[in-house]
C-alpha cells in the first residue's frame, strides 16, 4: 500500500518537472490514482496521442483542463485504462477540425472508465466502447455544437456489444440518431442521465438486462425507447425502464437517414420487437404524438424471414422466453412485442399534436382516430394478436400478454394496427380502466432482477 | 477556414511525430547500409527510425532498391489491392534466413518469428505521370514478434531520407492530379498505431478473441506475376517465395485459385472488363476492400451482417434487397444496401461513391472517391437482373 503511494507521488514529481501546473488538474490528478499513472497537459494533443498509442494495460490518463482540438480519433485498444477529466466545463475534446471519418474517443479494452470531460462534435459517434467487459460512462457530455444538423453525428455515448455496463450523471446532446444508445449489450445500468436534443434521447437495442432509471429525457424526436432490430443474435429481454422524467420529446426529426428517420416526433417512449420489458414509475409529460407505444417489429420488418435468428448463434439465456419458431429448422424469431408491463407511470398534457411528417404517418392516423382529442397515454399495435374487436373487451385476446394499469391520468387503446391504412381507419378498442383484457400487473417469469454490476 | 485548420492538424501531426522522435535513442542514424543484412530485433522495442531496419533504400528519383542480401527481401503485388486515396504503393515480405512461410488455402500464410510485411504509401502530384515527383508518405511494417503481429507506421521526412515512429499517426492535406486529369484534394490520414486493427484485427473463429494479422498474403492475392527483373524477369510470386525457400506446402500454381485481376480496371477503367468478367471483378474488389471489415469473422463491420467476401454465397448477407442495421446518414436516403439493378439507389454504391463524412465507405484509408473502382460496383450492380426489393 505505502509502496504504491509513494510510486504515484514519484510519478507526480516527474511530470510536475515537466511543465504540468497543479491549477490545469484542479479536480482530478495522478496524486489521487493508484497504479500507472499518466497526466497530459491541456490542449496536448500530441502528447495525448503518443501515450494512447503506447499504452501499456491498466493505466489512468488524466486530462488537464482546457480544449484538445484533435485531428483524429482517440483510438484506446489496451485493457484497464481510465480515461479521466477535469469535468465536462473544463475539458473537452474537440472534434471540429477531424477531416477524418472517426469515432471521437474508440475503446476497445475490459474495464475501461471515462469520467468528466466533453467530447463534441465528433464524424462519427462521441465515445463508442466496443466488445469491452466492464464499462464506466460518468459525469460526461457528448454533443455537437450545431443542434437539429443531420451532419452530427450517429451516437453519442455509444457501447455496443459490451457487458457489464455503467452510464451515469452524463448528458448526450444533438446526435442525429441515438443521444445515449446501449446496443448489443449485456448487463447494464443507465441512471441519471439527461438526454436532450437528439433524435432517439435513450435507446436500449438487442440487450439484455438492463436498467434504466433516473433519467431526463427531454427535447428529443423520441424519448427513451427499447427495441430489437432483425438479424442480431442478441434478443433483446429483462429491459426496466423506471422513474425517468420523459417530456417534451417534440424535436423535430433531423435524422439524415435510417430506421430512426421514421419516429415520429412527439414521441415519449416505444418497445419495439422486446419483451420482458417493465416500463414503471415514470414521469410523461407533453410529449405531442403519444406517450407510450407497444409495437411489433414487422412494422419497420413486414418479413418475418429477416427476423429469424440461428438458436445456435444466440447470446446469453433465450430459452426460456417462448420465442416464436422461424420457418427455418433451428430458428426463432424475435419480432413480437411481449409481456410487458406498464404501470405506475404519470401522464400530463400529451398527445396532444401528433407529428403529421413521420413516413409511416403514425401521426395521420392518430389525428383520424382523435382529432382534437388526446391520444391515449399507452397505445398497442395488437399485432399478432388473434382476437381483436373495437367495442367488446372479451372479444380481445392478450396472446402478447400486455399488462396496462396504475397509472396517473393513464389511458390505454389497442390500435387493430395491421387493418389501418391511409386510406382507410377501423376504430380503436378503447376501454376504460382496468383496461381487460389487459389488466394484467405481472411477468411471466417474474419480476425483473436487478442488475448487479461486478 | 478549413484550409487553415487542416494546417492545423498537420502541425499537430508533425509535433507528434517530432515529440516521439525526442522519446527515442535507440539508433542515431546511420541511414540504409545494402551491403549489410537486414536487422530485425524482435526482443527489443522496434526502431525509432526506420533506415534502422536497412530493408530496402529510396530515392524519388530511382525508387526502391530492396535489401539483396541472401534475396531475403521480395518485393510483391496483389491482384486486387486495398484504395487508398490513389497512394502508390510497394509491397515486400522480409523473412528471416533459414525461415520460411506455410502455405495456407484460403487464410493468411503462416509466418515464422521475425517476418517484416512492409508497404510503401507514396503520392504523386500527376498520376498521368505516376514516376515523376513521387514523394514517400509513410512506411507501414506488420512485424511477426513471439507473441503475434505487430503494426508499426512510420512517416517520412521532408527531405525523404528517413521515417520515424510515428504511433500517433499523421494527418495531411495532399493535393494532386488523378489519372483522368481531375484535380483532387485527399485528406491523408496516416492511421495511429491503435488504428491499424480497424482493418488488421480478425477473429479465428466468430466467438474467439480478435488477433492483429496481414490482410494481403494469401494464396488468390499473390498468385500472380511479378517483374523482379535482373535475371529473374517476371516470374509467378508464389513460385518465386518457393524457390526462395521462403514458402513452404504450396501446390502447383495452376491448382491454386487466384482473386481477379484488377489491373486492366487501373488501366482502361471498367470498359477493359469484359461483361462476363463483372461479377468477378466485382467481388474481388470488394472482398480487398471492404472485407476485412465486412465478414463474420471480423471485428467491426460485423453488426450490419453485411458480408463482402469472396467466399459469401449468401445473397442476402451480401446485400441484395437487405436494409442496414443503423446505418444513418450512410444510406443515403436509400433502403436497400443493394438494390439489383438499380445501382443509383443501391446504398453500397452510395456509400462506395461519396465522400462525404460519416456516410462514405470504407471507414479509414479513403477520403476521396475511387472513381474507376465506384464505376465497376455501378456496372455491376447495374447489369444484375432488376427486382422490386420494396415487394420482397
Amino acid at each position: 500500500m505505502i509502496r504504491t503511494t509513494l510510486t504515484a507521488v514519484s510519478l507526480v514529481v516527474a511530470l510536475a518537472a515537466c511543465g504540468s501546473d497543479a491549477n490545469d488538474f484542479p479536480t482530478n490528478s495522478c496524486a489521487d490514482v493508484t497504479g500507472t499513472c499518466v497526466q497530459i497537459d491541456g490542449g496536448d494533443v500530441a502528447g495525448l496521442q503518443t501515450t494512447v498509442n503506447t499504452l501499456s494495460p491498466n493505466t489512468t490518463i488524466v486530462l488537464g483542463k482546457g480544449t484538445f482540438a484533435m485531428t483524429n480519433s482517440l483510438t484506446i485498444r489496451a485493457a484497464g485504462v481510465h480515461l479521466i477529466g477535469q469535468g465536462i466545463e473544463l475539458t473537452t475534446l474537440d472534434y471540429a477540425t477531424t477531416a477524418a471519418q472517426v469515432n471521437g474517443v474508440d475503446v476497445q479494452g475490459n474495464d475501461f472508465l471515462v469520467q468528466d470531460l466533453t467530447v463534441q462534435d465528433a464524424p462519427k459517434d462521441g465515445i463508442r466502447v466496443e466488445a469491452s467487459d466492464g464499462v464506466v460512462f460518468r459525469r460526461i457530455r457528448a454533443t455537437w455544437t450545431t443542434p437539429s444538423d443531420s451532419t452530427n453525428g450517429a451516437y453519442g455515448i455509444y457501447p455496443v456489444k459490451s457487458q457489464h455496463v455503467l452510464v451515469e450523471d452524463s448528458r448526450a446532446e444533438h446526435a442525429s440518431d441515438a443521444g445515449l444508445y446501449v446496443g448489443q449489450c449485456q448487463h447494464v445500468i443507465v441512471r441519471n442521465n439527461v438526454v436532450t436534443g437528439n433524435v432517439a434521447g435513450l435507446e436500449i437495442e438487442n440487450t439484455q438486462y438492463a436498467d434504466v432509471y433516473g433519467n431526463t429525457a427531454d427535447d428529443n424526436t423520441a424519448g427513451i425507447v427499447a427495441f430489437d432490430l432483425p438479424g442480431n443474435p442478441i434478443v433483446g429481454r429483462d429491459v426496466r425502464l423506471r422513474d425517468n422524467i420523459i417530456r417534451n420529446n417534440n424535436h423535430v426529426n433531423f435524422a439524415p437517414g435510417g430506421t430512426v428517420a421514421k419516429i415520429p416526433a412527439g414521441t415519449g417512449t416505444f418497445a419495439m420487437a422486446s419483451r420482458r420489458v417493465e416500463i414503471t414509475g415514470n414521469t410523461y409529460q407533453n410529449n405531442n404524438t403519444g406517450d407510450i407505444a407497444l409495437i411489433s417489429g414487422l412494422v419497420i420488418e413486414p418479413d418475418t424471414t429477416k427476423w429469424e435468428l440461428a438458436t445456435a448463434t444466440l447470446a446469453g439465456q433465450w430459452d426460456d422466453l417462448g420465442l416464436l419458431p422461424g420457418a427455418g429448422a433451428g430458428t426463432i424469431t424475435n419480432y413480437r412485442s411481449e409481456n410487458v408491463v406498464v404501470a405506475r407511470n404519470t401522464h400530463m398534457g400529451s398527445g396532444l399534436h401528433p407529428d403529421l411528417n413521420d413516413p409511416l404517418q403514425f401521426g395521420v392516423l392518430l389525428i383520424l382516430i382523435y382529432a382534437t382529442n388526446p391520444v391515449d397515454s399507452v397505445l398497442y399495435d395488437s399485432v399478432g394478436e388473434p382476437m381483436f374487436n373495437s367495442t367488446d373487451a372479451a372479444m380481445n385476446s392478450n396472446a402478447n400478454r400486455i399488462c396496462v394499469g396504475g397509472n396517473t391520468n393513464g389511458t390505454f387503446a389497442s390500435m387493430n394496427l395491421a387493418e389501418q391504412s391511409a386510406s382507410r381507419q377501423v376504430p380503436f378498442f378503447r376501454p376504460a380502466a382496468p383496461f381487460a383484457p389487459f389488466d394484467c400487473t405481472t411477468l411471466n417469469g417474474g419480476p425483473i432482477a436487478d442488475v448487479v454490476l461486478p | 477556414m478549413r484550409p487553415s485548420l487542416r494546417t492545423l492538424g498537420a502541425t499537430l501531426a508533425a509535433v507528434a511525430v517530432a515529440a516521439v522522435a525526442g522519446c527515442g535513442a535507440d539508433d542515431a542514424g546511420g541511414g540504409v547500409d545494402l551491403s549489410q543484412p537486414v536487422h530485425v530485433d524482435v526482443t527489443a522495442p522496434p526502431p525509432t527510425r526506420l533506415s534502422a531496419y536497412n530493408l530496402f533504400a529510396w530515392d524519388p528519383a530511382t525508387g526502391y532498391t530492396f535489401n539483396p542480401t541472401d534475396d531475403r527481401v521480395v518485393p510483391y503485388d496483389l491482384n486486387a489491392p486495398l484504395f487508398s486515396d490513389y497512394a502508390l504503393k510497394q509491397r515486400a515480405v522480409y523473412l528471416p534466413q533459414g525461415a520460411a512461410a506455410t502455405y495456407q488455402p484460403e487464410l493468411v500464410f503462416d509466418f515464422p518469428v521475425g517476418t517484416v510485411l512492409l508497404k510503401n504509401f507514396a503520392m504523386a502530384p500527376d498520376l498521368r505521370a505516376p514516376t515523376v515527383g513521387v514523394r514517400l508518405i509513410e512506411t507501414r511494417l506488420l512485424v511477426r514478434y513471439p507473441d503475434g503481429w505487430q503494426p508499426l507506421p512510420y512517416v517520412w521526412n521532408e527531405d525523404q531520407t528517413d521515417a520515424e515512429l510515428a504511433p500517433a499517426g499523421a494527418f495531411e492535406v495532399i493535393a494532386f492530379t488523378d489519372d483522368a486529369g481531375q484535380a483532387r484534394t485527399a485528406n491523408y490520414l496516416v492511421p495511429q498505431k491503435n488504428q491499424c486493427e480497424t482493418c488488421h484485427a480478425r477473429k479465428p473463429t466468430p466467438t474467439a478473441a480478435p488477433a492483429i494479422v496481414p490482410i494481403g498474403m494469401k494464396a488468390r492475392h499473390l498468385n500472380r506475376g511479378y517483374d523482379f527483373g535482373g535475371a529473374v524477369g517476371i516470374a509467378n510470386q508464389l513460385e518465386r517465395l518457393a524457390a526462395l525457400g521462403m514458402l513452404t506446402g504450396a501446390p502447383a500454381t495452376a491448382t491454386i485459385p487466384a482473386a481477379y485481376d484488377l489491373r486492366p480496371l487501373d488501366t482502361g477503367g471498367v470498359a477493359a472488363i469484359p461483361p462476363a468478367d463483372l461479377d468477378a471483378a466485382a467481388r474481388s474488389y470488394l472482398d480487398i476492400n471492404c472485407a476485412h471489415c465486412h465478414d463474420p469473422n471480423a471485428v467491426q463491420g460485423i453488426t450490419s451482417q453485411l458480408f463482402l467476401g469472396h467466399d459469401n454465397t449468401d445473397l442476402f448477407r451480401l446485400g441484395y434487397c437487405k436494409r442496414p442495421g443503423s446505418a444513418g446518414a450512410g444510406t443515403g436516403g436509400f433502403e436497400f444496401d443493394i438494390v439489383p439493378g438499380s445501382p443509383d439507389t443501391s446504398i453500397l454504391y452510395f456509400r462506395l461513391a461519396t465522400e462525404t463524412v460519416g456516410a462514405m465507405m470504407p471507414l479509414l484509408g479513403r477520403s476521396v472517391t475511387h472513381t474507376k473502382g465506384a464505376a465497376l460496383i455501378h456496372a455491376w450492380i447495374a447489369a444484375m437482373p432488376p427486382v422490386d426489393c420494396t415487394t420482397m
